[in-house]
């Protein structure tokens, strides 16, 4: 079993286009599993054409949220000053009401309060897990977060073990992480044996690329790099590519600025079946080739693009008096 | 007043938006930007401006007196992200990268024996912008390996907050997690940035369903409009009683500008692209 993680940092650079094109090329040789792992914001499933038609589906619910009894709040505030997350107001008839949008649920308000059984918490539901079959031959594992709950690493933990289950040794497991470098990103990455990081010749996605890598870097993860809409911008593409180099960052392609990939999008269908000519296609094949090689080879890929000295996260931590 | 500019997908362009309308709208009156996409900050590299005043971002984080411990596990018991170990023999062990700083833990101690310390999870920084007009920057950054964002989101807003200022231009992250509520929080109107593709449209849904469940009313601006069809779209901002107020045309004008780090109202300012955001922005000068 082998898992690769595609994240990029910034949002809309590629992402799922380059996770969906290596998912479909690598499943024509080898049993593969597509993990979407942005559940904010899940689209892989609108890539692939699949539309809303999920063959197994589970609410998941690890979240609590608090409530506020308001016949037995006796209005203190206790709850409102410490509330970690400014998730409690005091609506205009003077009650004081929690936010279910931004609550995460932590106890701290329940424990603060005076009276017994004036705040309880509540079991709420974080969103769906789901899976389907693809034409491609290969599953597709989703999920879904329920907008305004908190965003949940363990909710894509959780997509990675369904997949591991359904897994046999030789499978490899395709995630597509969410934008960002949070806990969504993490989990993603944690567990991944490379990474393959997207990114357009931009300041903002180039900076984005950087700040991901460190993660790569904590994780002791060799890791490519895929440069989207290259033409973009050939100077910037080309200083990416130095950084790369630099960084020991394997560089798999460049790939040209090329409307056939909004209109697959439209279309609903892969861009490498919507139109296998394009210059984009071609570039993204060349991708997932490049990645089929890697696997072909991939003892000495790992041993060349590990990174050579750990960087592990370190916290920086305040100590109190005395400690 | 609040105005928040968000978008549910990635890469729509939020931040677009939101640094051409904080220049058009900072001339009549003094504006805050806050950058609450503390993931992945980049209002300054768009505005071409460099961060600066930097502070940590700090939250509290449980030290042990194990001298006043009575092992009683309660805070293992209460700690909802699993950072508080409880080991074989009763005593609680700190795992500093999953806590939340929560305080569950100080305050469920029946012996006192929990002191606040504190960790770093990031930085907010303070700029003074001069591009076109002046407004003040205020930018959340999470530090890499930090996983959790609403502290590090309240802790941008209370420090952009603490700036006097006539209107607070909010710029959130991508998604429709707490953390983009609480950048949006309060707000008086969300514009949600989208695009014309079945992508841009499933995401723009849930952030709908997101400003609907906490009653903001909420503007759509269409980006790369031309690129697809947008009648989907139209029924759906429709059903969430919204509407497509702007729509900036696809362009490689666009693109160039966001390259260059020179927003396109300054860089442009005769083409189609900017005279968009100008109709904007008057739109946004009703409001206010």
């Amino acid at each position: 079993m082998l898992e690769m993680a595609i994240a990029s940092g910034k949002g809309g650079v590629g992402k799922s286009t380059v996770s969906a094109t290596i998912a479909i090329t690598l499943a024509r040789r080898r049993k593969v599993i597509a993990v979407d792992a942005d559940a904010d914001a899940p689209n892989m499933h609108l890539i692939l054409g699949l539309g809303e038609r999920w063959e197994w589906e589970q609410p998941y619910s690890e979240s609590m949220v608090a409530r506020i009894v308001t016949e037995k709040c006796i209005r203190c505030g206790e709850c409102r000053a410490v509330c970690p997350y400014k998730a409690i107001y005091v609506d205009e008839d003077g009650n004081y009401v929690v936010n279910p949008v931004i609550c995460e649920g932590c106890e701290t308000c329940s424990l603060v309060c005076p009276v017994k059984g004036a705040i309880v918490r509540e079991e709420a539901l974080s969103g769906m897990l789901r899976m389907t079959r693809t034409k491609y031959g290969f599953p597709l594992i989703s999920a879904r977060l329920e907008p305004g709950r908190p965003n949940s690493g363990k909710l894509v933990t959780e997509e990675k073990t369904k997949a591991k289950e359904i897994a046999d040794d030789d499978t490899i497991i395709v995630v597509d992480s969410a934008a960002g470098i949070g806990c969504q990103v993490v989990s993603s990455l944690a567990g991944a044996n490379m990474a393959i990081l997207v990114v357009e010749p931009t300041p903002a996605s180039f900076n984005a690329l950087k700040r991901v890598h460190r993660l790569t870097k904590h994780f002791m993860q060799p890791a490519a790099v895929v440069i989207n809409k290259w033409d973009m911008n050939p100077e910037l593409a080309g200083e990416i590519e130095d950084y790369a180099r630099e960084s020991n960052l394997d560089l798999l392609g460049r790939i040209p600025f090329d409307d056939s990939i909004p209109k697959s999008m439209a279309m609903m269908v892969p861009v490498t079946e919507a139109f296998p000519d394009s210059p984009a296609s071609k570039a993204l094949l060349d991708v997932a080739r490049r990645v089929e090689a890697i696997l072909d080879e991939w003892t000495s890929w790992f041993m060349r693009f590990r990174p050579k000295k750990p960087e592990p996260y370190r916290p920086i931590i305040i100590k109190p008096e005395g400690f | 007043m609040i105005i928040s500019v968000s978008g549910g997908k990635g890469g729509t362009g939020k931040s677009t938006v939101a640094v051409n309308l904080a220049i058009l709208l900072a001339g009549e009156r003094r504006l805050v930007m806050a950058d609450l996409d503390v993931e992945d900050p980049n209002d300054h590299i768009l505005l071409g401006v460099s961060l600066e005043e930097e502070r940590p971002v700090n939250i509290m984080l449980p030290f042990i007196k194990y001298d006043d411990c009575i092992k009683c596990g309660e805070c293992g018991r209460v700690c909802d992200t699993g950072a508080m170990l409880i080991s074989p023999d009763g005593l609680p062990y700190v795992i500093p990268r999953l806590c939340s700083g929560c305080r569950a833990c100080y305050f469920v101690c029946p012996t006192k024996a929990i002191v606040e310390g504190e960790r770093t999870i990031g930085y907010t920084y303070h700029t003074k912008v001069d591009r076109g007009s002046r407004f003040d920057l205020v930018t959340g950054m999470l530090r890499e390996g930090e996983e959790h964002t609403p502290p590090a989101v309240l802790a941008a807003r209370e420090r952009a907050f603490s700036i006097p200022a006539d209107l607070y231009l909010v710029d959130t992250s991508a998604g429709t997690s707490n953390s983009v509520a609480t950048a949006m929080d309060g707000s008086r109107l969300v514009i949600a940035v989208t695009e014309p593709t079945p992508l841009g449209l499933h995401d723009l849904e849930l952030i709908l369903r997101l400003t609907q469940k906490m009653g903001i009313e909420t503007w759509v601006v269409m980006n790369r409009s031309g690129l697809g069809s947008e009648e989907r779209h139209e029924e759906v901002v429709r059903s969430y009683g919204s509407e497509i107020v702007a729509r900036i045309p696809y362009s490689r004008k666009i693109v160039e500008s966001y390259v260059k780090g020179e927003p396109i109202v300054l860089l442009h300012p005769d083409s189609e692209e900017a005279k968009v955001f100008r109709e904007l922005a008057s739109m946004v000068e009703g409001v206010i």
